[in-house]
């Protein structure tokens, strides 16, 4: 059959009920602006907890010792440990972390960004390999400077996103942004604190510098180099050799689970609460975004049906015109083909229309977020992510869903038998 | 031209088995030829005539039109034969509304296998039908026998070997009819192959010969 007849008879038999075939199209609009816009909605919300909320890096493993001492080695984390642990297969670096054993306290009374601000709080220190955190160091070389001398620290970026959005509104302080952190300095105190018993030693005091803001940070305190905490707990007189957990990068994600079984053959432990909890929440995410897509399927199934009902009623209502197609020399095939051709620009037609509203409310519901709801840590700009192929695959269903309404009633169709329909009287 | 031979045709009908409409046909009809087919209402011209076009395949028999052999064809090849070797004339004219008239006799071009026809071909069959001026014309605005002059020039577009007319002034006034019978006559004329089933007498009359068929069988 002729693509330029095909075209005109398709839509000569479209405009003769426009209603129907809107009411039609729009079924199959509705089925797919649901999927387009939860799949988004999914998607979104699955970054943010990817990115934002659990920013888990694949290919790390965070090794740390066993709290019983089982075996030879005593899942005890040495140099001696770590040193195996990097030889492990597939194991690219690792980066050793050590707490600063000693507690800490930090007395501000000063300017802070505009305001006067004065607070104690407690502060935790990790020490890491420099390494680890050097791609986020915006100032020096984040290493150990000296005793005296400033303490580079790198503040995690989550801890940010948290007093922004929660602590800073709440105690009337200002927004801080990683720039405008980087240089800031503040006093600590070592070997103090409000709620630890403290060792014998004297207190030492030094200025803590944050040179930089990384996802890789500590949460819950301040990260410095390892060299650092190394030096601190020697002068305390604690544990400076043993450390309190080593950082594995995988050369690639998928020989994580051979060396999470070589690190538990070696007594040793994984701490993967971070990682479970960004599994956990990721699977609820798609968890839900799985339900309200086969909602949405279930909606185009409908339309299906519909269409199947409304081409049914059109084919019995033109046999008569089909029949005449067949006797001037179309084929069975070329009927199937009239008839699915109508339902594919109806799908086309619903499925463009559902992408574009879905779209269209995405932008709308990112618009009325940005307006109504209040700031909340990790609040994004868009709650919705929309690869290439989402609106591809919105449009695609459509005619998916529209091709299979039709295909019965083509098949009907395209088995009108002419000698019945054309001979005798009619209209 | 046409060569039927021991053609029988039965419908399942129920509970009464099958009852053979056909049976046994034997007609030959030559190039040129204009042949009216006569007998009662229910005899099976309507079926023989669909047979004889490549509409009807649940035949037996063997049924040459215009060198090619319809038994055992398969349904693109038989499309393809009634897009091109035979045109049909149906009684209820069957205009696709929504299409004007030059549309309508256009309309075999969209299943042609090859190149088809263009739209001076069209004009060309429309003119020869006497409605060169009411191509635009959509089917509601054409009377009933401009319609059928419509269908006329649908059935020569393609420049077939033979016409198959079933009943084609059965829904025309008297005057209308005979202008049909009378450019029937004109196109058997410059050579065209007319098969014809009716009813009507003054058709019969035009006809060179007539056949009639009585319990599935023709008789002259
Ligand atoms: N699809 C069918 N199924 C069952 N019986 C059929 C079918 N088509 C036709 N018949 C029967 O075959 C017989 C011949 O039908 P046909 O239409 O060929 O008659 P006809 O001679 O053209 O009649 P008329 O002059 O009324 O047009 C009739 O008895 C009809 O009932
Ligand atoms: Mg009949």
């Amino acid at each position: 059959m002729k693509r330029a007849a095909l075209r005109k008879l398709v839509r000569l038999q479209l405009s003769r009920d426009r209603r129907g075939a809107f009411s039609s199209s729009f079924g199959i609009a509705i089925g797919v602006a649901s999927l387009v816009f939860f799949v988004a909605l999914g998607l979104g919300v699955g970054r943010v907890v990817r990115e934002k909320i659990f920013p888990v890096d694949t290919r790390l493993v965070d090794v740390v010792p066993s709290q019983l001492a089982i075996g030879l080695f005593g899942g005890k984390l040495d140099q001696d440990a770590v040193d195996r642990l990097a030889r492990l297969p597939g194991v690219q670096r690792a980066y050793r972390k050590m707490n600063v054993r000693v507690p800490a306290v930090s007395f501000y009374d000063g300017d802070f960004f505009g305001r006067r601000l004065r607070m104690g709080i407690e502060v935790l220190a990790v020490g890491v390999d420099p390494d680890f955190v050097r791609a986020d160091v915006q100032l020096g070389d984040f290493s150990d400077p000296g005793v005296g001398k400033p303490i580079p620290v790198v503040a995690a970026s989550r801890l940010i996103e948290i007093y922004n959005k929660s602590f800073a509104p709440a105690r009337s302080l200002p927004q801080l942004s990683a720039t405008m952190l980087v240089g800031f300095s503040f006093p600590v105190d070592w070997n103090r604190s409000f709620v630890a018993s403290v060792a014998p030693g004297k207190v030492t005091s030094s200025q803590l510098q944050v040179v930089g803001v990384s996802d890789r940070g500590l949460l819950a305190g301040v990260t410095v180099p390892l060299a650092v905490a190394v030096r601190l707990n020697q002068e305390a007189n604690v544990d400076a050799a043993t450390f309190t957990g080593v950082a594995l990068q995988a050369a690639s994600p998928s020989d994580i689970p051979a060396i999470v079984a070589a690190v538990k053959d070696m007594g040793l432990r994984i701490d993967d609460q971070e990682r479970r909890m960004s599994e956990n929440a990721g699977a609820a995410v798609a968890i839900t975004t799985s339900a309200m897509a086969l909602l949405s399927a279930l909606i185009c199934l409908l339309a299906a049906f519909n269409i199947a009902h409304a081409l049914s009623a059109a084919v019995r209502a033109r046999e008569r015109e089909l029949g005449v197609m067949r006797a001037v020399g179309a084929s069975r095939a070329d009927i199937f083909r009239l008839v699915l051709a109508e339902a594919v620009v109806l799908g086309l037609g619903g499925g463009l229309l559902g992408t574009i509203t879905a779209i269209l409310a995405a932008l709308g519901v990112d618009m009325l977020a940005g307006h109504v709801l209040p700031e909340f840590p990790f609040k994004p700009d868009t709650f919705f992510l929309v690869p290439a192929w989402l609106p591809l695959l919105g449009v695609a269903l459509g005619v998916l869903a529209a091709v299979a309404g039709a295909w019965l009633p083509a098949r009907r169709a395209s088995r009108i038998d002419p000698a019945r329909v054309l001979a005798g009287q009619g209209a | 031209m046409i060569s039927v031979e021991g053609v029988s045709r039965g419908y399942d009908d129920g509970a009464r088995g099958t009852v053979r409409v056909l049976d046994g046909v034997k007609l030959e009809v030559a190039k040129g030829e204009f042949v009216a087919i006569v007998g009662r209402s229910g005899t099976g011209k309507s079926t023989l005539l669909h047979v004889l076009g490549g509409l009807d395949t649940g035949f037996t028999g063997e049924v040459t039109v215009a060198g090619t052999k319809l038994s055992k064809l398969k349904d693109g090849a038989l499309s393809r034969f009634r897009n091109e070797s035979v045109g049909f004339v149906f009684q209820s004219f069957h205009l696709v509304q929504g299409l004007s008239a030059l549309e309508n006799v256009m309309l075999p071009a969209a299943f042609a296998a090859g190149e088809g026809g263009g739209e001076a071909q069209a004009r060309e069959a429309l003119t020869r039908v006497g409605l060169g001026d009411k191509a635009l014309r959509l089917p509601s605005q054409l009377s009933g026998g401009e319609r059928q002059r419509v269908a006329i020039a649908r059935a020569l577009f393609n420049r077939p070997q033979v016409l198959l007319c079933d009943e084609p002034t059965g829904n025309l006034d008297a005057q209308t009819a005979d202008e049909v019978i009378a450019l029937f006559k004109s196109l058997n004329a410059q050579g065209l192959t007319i098969i014809a089933v009716t009813h009507e007498d003054r058709l019969r009359e035009a006809a060179g010969r007539v056949v009639s068929l009585t319990d599935g069988r023709l008789s002259t």
